[in-house]
């Protein structure tokens, strides 16, 4: 079943075409991703789903409800983390705690995610004084209060330490585990690929593609790369080994590109054919950054924490 | 209403965490009138038709705790919710969005009666303060005056959009209110160049009122070229102006 279907959705910001004709579907039980560059329409495109932004053009349906006009009801099934929100400076964790706990009749018990997220400790402790992954996490488990079928999280490692950043993740995965529908978007690729079951790749406002990561990285046929130091090499008989495209050798070292299953196998036996010694064996594998860059055909800024739109 | 409550008690906890809010509501007043008190007293004064100067000051100091509230912490609030896009987190819940308007009206005007009692209550302890005026009448002009500099509040916070503007204007409208009202110097003591500017703040014919209904039960009492009637109007006039435009300006989130 699909939680959520978008169809032809474009929201303009006078000339700028913010989003410009999505159309996408949410399985049950799937972390959906969507990765983009800054800019791309991601937050345009999560806040229209969220119901916080009215599209110009183009069907949503949550949960079978329209997300602008069954605004009280879609709000204890879906639930939400903004794109740097903050909270009142002077509030206390465990005070925001009860007061979100209160727009739900049968919130789950924020005690017991304090104690999950190592938050307990915190309880008395002005929200200001958080840790950003600390900040993080107590938006999550805000998130998590109306107990929601669908929880959206908007860039929810932007800005934080590796450390913090891997901690979110096993979050994200654990709110799989407890059935719950995931839609997020990031801008590291690396997040993407560990953490989404599908990735819309957005450019433009326009998906661009859209599939499992695995499926992208093999559908966008970017080559494998193979190196091996060696002494001597005849260069033109590595090309004739099977999947091989491109051989560059060059003081002492042999840098191939090249695909399918068979590749790394052909080239070691060609090697040992031909007793070949080779030392430093190394191959990498394209993943979803080298994909991106494929299909936009742009550098990924990662450095960039904000997103501008 | 249980999410009406609830944001109402956190608004409130937080209110009583702000010092600026602590200190003009609830401390200044009270220093103010031992300062003028302790100058003049409060024995009758001709100066004041026959009251004595701590009678008249005390409800003028109204003004002060309105303005601070009304003028300063409503908008601000307001304006930070906006900025750290609270207003918008909390759209995407259940609770009614009208709720934190409400919640932040309330609590403002629940902190100006305590800054009003405590003022009240330390005159009468110190300066034996006198009530001249008739109970009911008082309550209604003091709800009409702070619903009225409370509109203006909710005005400032529905155009500007940005926390550190909101403080500089809320602070170049508040000062000059509070000295330009009669809240703190007696407009007695203007000069008919200074009265004329006086006229033109809101906060003066507030002021006025609660004077008035203080001070008498009569309340046809008092002339400085304001009258009840006048007060009345302007005050109302002002209240469902600010409030039409803000409700229908007012942003909870910028896209």
């Amino acid at each position: 079943m699909n939680v959520i279907e978008v169809r032809n959705l474009k929201k303009y910001y006078g000339d700028v075409k913010a989003v410009d004709g999505i159309s996408f579907e949410v399985n049950e039980g799937e972390i959906f991703g969507m990765v983009g560059p800054n800019g791309a329409g991601k937050t345009t495109t999560i806040e229209c789903i969220e119901g916080l932004r009215k599209p110009d053009e183009g069907e949503i349906r949550v949960l079978d409800l329209n997300p602008q006009k069954d605004r009280e009801k879609i709000y204890k099934l879906i639930s939400i983390q903004l794109q740097e929100t903050s909270y009142q400076d002077k509030i206390k964790v465990y005070e925001i705690c009860e007061f979100f706990s209160s727009f739900y009749s049968n919130p789950l018990d924020y005690k017991k995610l304090l104690d999950k997220f190592g938050l307990h400790e915190f309880r008395n402790s002005y929200v200001m004084k958080l840790s950003g992954g600390q900040k993080q996490k107590l938006s999550i488990l805000l998130a998590l209060l109306p107990d929601p079928r669908i929880v959206f999280l908007d860039e929810i490692t932007t800005g934080l330490d590796p450390k913090a950043r891997r901690e979110m993740w096993e979050m994200v995965k654990d709110l799989k585990k407890e059935g719950r529908v995931v839609f997020l978007t990031t801008h590291y690729m690396e997040e993407a690929e560990v953490l989404c079951d599908r990735v819309a790749i957005v450019d433009y406002g326009r998906i661009v593609a859209l599939d499992t990561p695995e499926e992208l990285v093999t559908k966008s046929g970017i080559d494998e790369m193979v190196s091996f130091e060696v002494d001597m090499i005849d260069v033109s008989k590595l090309r004739e080994v099977k999947g091989v495209s491109v051989v560059n050798f060059k003081d002492g070292e042999v840098v191939l590109y090249g695909k399918g299953g068979d590749l790394l196998k052909g080239i070691v036996d060609y090697l040992n054919a031909n007793r070949l010694t080779f030392r430093n064996l190394r191959t990498k594998k394209p993943n979803l950054e080298d994909t991106f860059l494929k299909l936009t055909g742009k550098k990924y800024e990662e450095e960039k924490d904000e997103d501008v739109n | 209403m249980k999410m009406l409550i609830e944001t109402m008690k956190v608004d409130f906890k937080l209110q009583l965490r702000d010092f600026v809010v602590l200190f003009y509501s609830l401390i200044f007043p009270s220093l103010m009138l031992l300062i003028f008190g302790g100058m003049y007293g409060n024995l009758p004064s001709p100066f004041y038709g026959g009251f004595g100067t701590v009678d008249v000051m005390v409800p003028s100091f109204v003004g002060i705790v309105v303005a601070v509230n009304g003028i300063m912490n409503l908008p601000l609030t307001l304006v930070e919710y906006r900025d750290k896009k609270i207003l918008k987190r909390l759209m995407a819940t259940p609770l009614k969005p009208v709720y934190i308007i409400i919640s932040q009206l309330v609590v403002n005007l629940i902190i100006t009666i305590i800054g009003f009692l405590i003022v009240a209550v330390f005159g009468k302890l110190i300066f034996n303060l006198h009530f001249y005026g008739n109970v009911l009448l008082f309550i209604v002009a003091f709800l009409i005056s702070t619903l009225s500099i409370f509109s203006i509040g909710f005005l400032i916070a529905s155009f500007i959009r940005n926390s550190r503007v909101a403080t500089t204007v809320a602070n170049i409208i508040y000062f000059p209110m509070l000295f330009l009202s009669g809240a703190t110097l007696p407009l007695e003591t203007m000069p008919k160049f200074m009265l004329g500017i006086a006229k033109a703040v809101p906060l003066t014919y507030a002021v006025d009122l609660i004077k008035r209904t203080w001070l008498s039960s009569d309340i046809a009492w008092l002339d400085m070229g304001l009258s009840l009637s006048i007060d009345i109007f302007l005050l109302c006039a002002v209240t469902v102006v600010c409030f039409i435009i803000s409700i229908t300006q007012f942003k909870w989130y910028y896209d």
